[in-house]
């Protein structure tokens, strides 16, 4: 047995022992199951529960293929004509901070009955962070094989099948490895908001039950399908010889500096594409206005003063959740990675251990926080802070890891100790990560506190969505989608010019 | 500066009849790599690189050698001027495989074992080649037993001699070598410069050398063309061909002091 394994092995076998311990020591809340009933409940429901598992996972395993097969598509198309990269970014980027959970419910109108609606939320879950991991890797390969094709009169096809598709498979597989928790939560949010069969359905039948360990049991398998699709992938970038690339997703790797004009000019005409596309696909399919609205409709119903006071003042409840969860996730990210950095042998102890946390889609064990923290600020605060810690920790401890060994040592050689090293040498090289893990928080955060907000809280845009959701206001919905959108691409584009401002200062080698 | 040597061909002269090489005419050929702010590569440059010829380019980091060589396989746009290959663009001619290129690091692919790295080159020339050819050139270059062998299980001398093999394999009009073996030892360095280059010169291909080294530069070439400071334009032209052991240390006596003549 390897020490990898041994390890893994031991770290699950301490987390049961550390759950056990929690539930013993609070066994009288009620917010809390043990292990052992939860294996029980598990055992006397393995058929139920092993059925709605199967659901989820076909779902999220279709939503998987067709997410990736678009990224796949997208990345190699900005690859052969590189002129289109941020034409196709930024659309993606709009599509990917679309919030799942009122897409959901819009998408179980237009698909009927069936597995299409959570098979679409998988697939936008999943294509955006493969996309930009692909199109790294496709542009990852040195420049002498790219002029190898070139050197025998071929173009950049040849370029891409011969040598950068099979360059790019590391890219892919960890692309496609931080895919398969995220198919999972884009289904089980697609179960929340509205499916008959899925763990998503389990989980709010056993909230609404006050079912404590069925929650806790439903939120264990989902975790448990999350991190075996996780642990599988990469098992096989392993097999291949190599563990999968460092990826730090850099806003400087995405795009050259271009002037602030040509930005605005390319924004206001992926905006104006998607609204066509938009326009065009619902008068294609001639569905009903009732409930498939047009940009007219949002733009017109947005135009009412009671319409805009009632969205924005949902928007507004939301947002002052949201910005103190997300600051503290990152901050809390950030600052245990660098403590842990100090503590010698604590990294290689909580790195594969994070790692495989950071594989669990929390928003499907958002119910049993809600349960644990309460419906109000405390709760939902703290879910979004638990959504966005994990990854930011992991990319900081990644790139406090990225300063060279050079530089290592020369402070080594000046007996600088490891305080100095953290504060002078390495927190500037972890920047670039942390910035691009506060970027991809975004969406993240968003997306929690609105399927916080949908399920539990009873305030905010969520709830309001839930509502729209329930009552058919469609107009309401709708225009909801485009404001969380509107504000998540905002606030997305937001961190990544403080991303650009910042890197061009501390770390200039990052800003191409 | 113009300096030109005498040619006392102690080299194996190339005869006429076996010359397969072309002429390279580059005419006001120059680069200018556009960006913040824009830097000048090369003065516009008029040379011809003679048919059967191996010429060497020396020059101090950063003078623009390699963006000669790069212009003249068509890898990148002039700003200005033209490169004619034979009378043929550089286009024309790789769409025929008539350009072999071997660069610093090899550059094989790590999923493609030494076969299949030296008949990409084929595919990608739209060569059939003949089966045997690819086994027998990787023998040429001293590597027979190692074909099916991955880049990662040789040594870095043993890569170059792939990579040679690589640029060789369409039998190109034109080799071009960047730095071929700038990233091997020294003594690798020196086997490497004796066995190899043969295989190019016996076969009348005319050749581009790029290198670091006034040493290697006179002793693998017909002629060093030394290039001065960003952007660069030629500051002398020596003929080195087939000089013996004191001639060359003339040679080299005469481009090392056309170096020292730019700072």
């Amino acid at each position: 047995m390897s020490a990898r394994t041994l390890l893994a092995i031991l770290s699950a076998l301490g987390a049961l022992a550390l759950w056990q311990a929690l539930f013993m020591l609070n066994s009288d809340s009620l917010v809390i199951a043990g292990p052992v009933d939860v294996a029980r409940w598990l055992t006397a429901n393995a058929g139920l529960v092993g059925r709605a598992a199967r659901t989820t996972v076909l779902a999220a395993l279709w939503g998987f293929v067709w997410g990736n097969l678009a990224a796949i598509l997208m990345a190699a198309f900005v690859v052969v004509l590189p002129r289109t990269e941020r034409f196709m970014s930024f659309a993606a980027l709009v599509i990917f901070c679309l919030p799942l959970v009122a897409t959901g419910p819009i998408l179980r109108v237009l698909f009927g009955a069936g597995a299409g609606p959570q098979i679409t939320l998988a697939a936008l879950a999943v294509y955006f962070t493969t996309y930009l991991t692909l199109v790294v890797g496709l542009r990852a390969v040195p420049q002498a094989w790219s002029d190898l094709a070139r050197l025998y009169g071929r173009g950049p096809l040849t370029e891409l099948f011969v040598i950068r598709a099979r360059a790019s498979v590391p890219y892919l597989l960890a692309g496609l490895q931080i895919a398969a928790p995220a198919a999972v939560l884009g289904a089980m949010v697609g179960e929340f908001t509205g499916a008959e069969r899925g763990l998503g359905v389990l989980t709010l039948r056993a909230m609404r039950s006050l079912d404590v360990v069925a929650t806790w049991g439903i939120a264990s398998v989902a975790a448990a399908v999350s991190m075996l699709a996780y642990l599988a992938i990469g098992a096989l970038s392993r097999l291949r010889g190599q563990g999968p690339p460092v990826l730090i997703l850099s806003a400087g790797t995405q795009a050259a500096r271009v002037p602030v004009w040509e930005r605005a000019a390319m924004a206001v005409g992926v905006t104006i594409a998607l609204l066509l596309v938009w326009q065009i696909a619902m008068d294609a399919f001639a569905l009903s206005r009732f409930f498939a609205k047009r940009p007219g409709d949002v733009w017109a119903y947005l135009a009412e003063p009671a319409a805009r006071r009632t969205l924005l003042t949902a928007l507004w409840e939301t947002l002052i959740w949201t910005v103190p969860g997300y600051v503290a996730g990152l901050m809390l990210g950030a600052g245990l990675a660098a403590v842990v950095t100090l503590l010698p042998g604590a990294r290689a102890l909580v790195l594969p251990l994070s790692v495989t946390l950071r594989s669990v889609p929390i928003i499907t064990t958002a119910p049993l926080l809600v349960l644990a923290l309460g419906r109000g600020a405390t709760g939902t605060i703290s879910i979004v802070a638990v959504m966005i810690f994990f990854p930011a920790f992991v990319a900081c401890l990644h790139g406090l890891t990225q300063t060279p060994g050079q530089v290592r040592d020369v402070f080594a050689s000046y007996g600088a100790g490891r305080l100095r090293l953290l504060v002078s040498a390495q927190i500037p090289a972890m920047l670039p990560a942390f910035f691009a893990s506060a970027r991809m928080a975004v969406p993240a955060a968003l997306l929690a506190v609105t399927t916080t907000e949908w399920l539990a809280t009873g305030r905010g845009i969520g709830t309001l969505m839930a509502l729209t959701a329930s009552t058919s206001d469609y107009n309401m919905l709708w225009s909801a989608v485009v404001v969380v959108a509107l504000v998540a691409v905002t606030a997305y584009l937001l961190v990544e010019a403080a991303e650009r401002w910042v890197l061009s200062r501390y770390a200039a080698e990052q800003v191409r | 500066m113009q300096i030109c040597g005498t040619a006392r061909f102690l080299k194996r002269p190339m005869q006429d009849s076996i010359i397969k090489g072309r002429d390279v005419v580059c005419t006001g050929l120059s680069k200018v790599f556009g960006g913040r702010p824009p830097v000048d590569a090369l003065c516009p440059i008029d040379l011809t690189f003679r048919a059967g010829e191996t010429t060497a380019l020396v020059g101090p980091s950063g003078c623009g050698k390699s963006t000669l060589l790069r212009l003249i396989a068509g890898l990148e746009v002039p700003t200005e001027g033209s490169v004619r290959i034979g009378g043929e663009t550089p286009a024309e001619l790789a769409r025929r495989g008539g350009i072999g290129m071997a660069f610093q690091d090899a550059s094989l692919l790590p999923w493609r074992s030494v076969h299949s790295n030296v008949s990409l080159a084929l595919r990608l020339a739209r060569q059939s080649g003949d089966a045997g050819a690819v086994d027998r050139l990787i023998a040429l270059v001293g590597l027979d037993g190692f074909a099916g062998a991955r880049p990662a299980a040789l040594s870095g001398g043993m890569r170059q001699r792939a990579a040679i093999a690589r640029c060789l394999v369409t039998a190109p009009d034109l080799v071009l070598l960047d730095e071929p073996f700038g990233a091997v030892d020294e003594l690798t360095r020196a086997r490497l410069g004796a066995e190899l280059p043969p295989l190019w010169r016996d076969r009348g291909t005319t050749a581009i050398l790029v290198t670091h080294s006034v040493r290697e530069a006179v002793t693998l070439s017909d002629r060093v063309i030394v290039l001065s400071r960003r952007p660069g334009r030629v500051v002398a032209d020596i003929t080195s061909s087939g000089l013996g052991a004191e001639d060359i240390a003339a040679g080299v006596e005469a481009v090392t002091d056309a170096l020292l003549n730019l700072t």
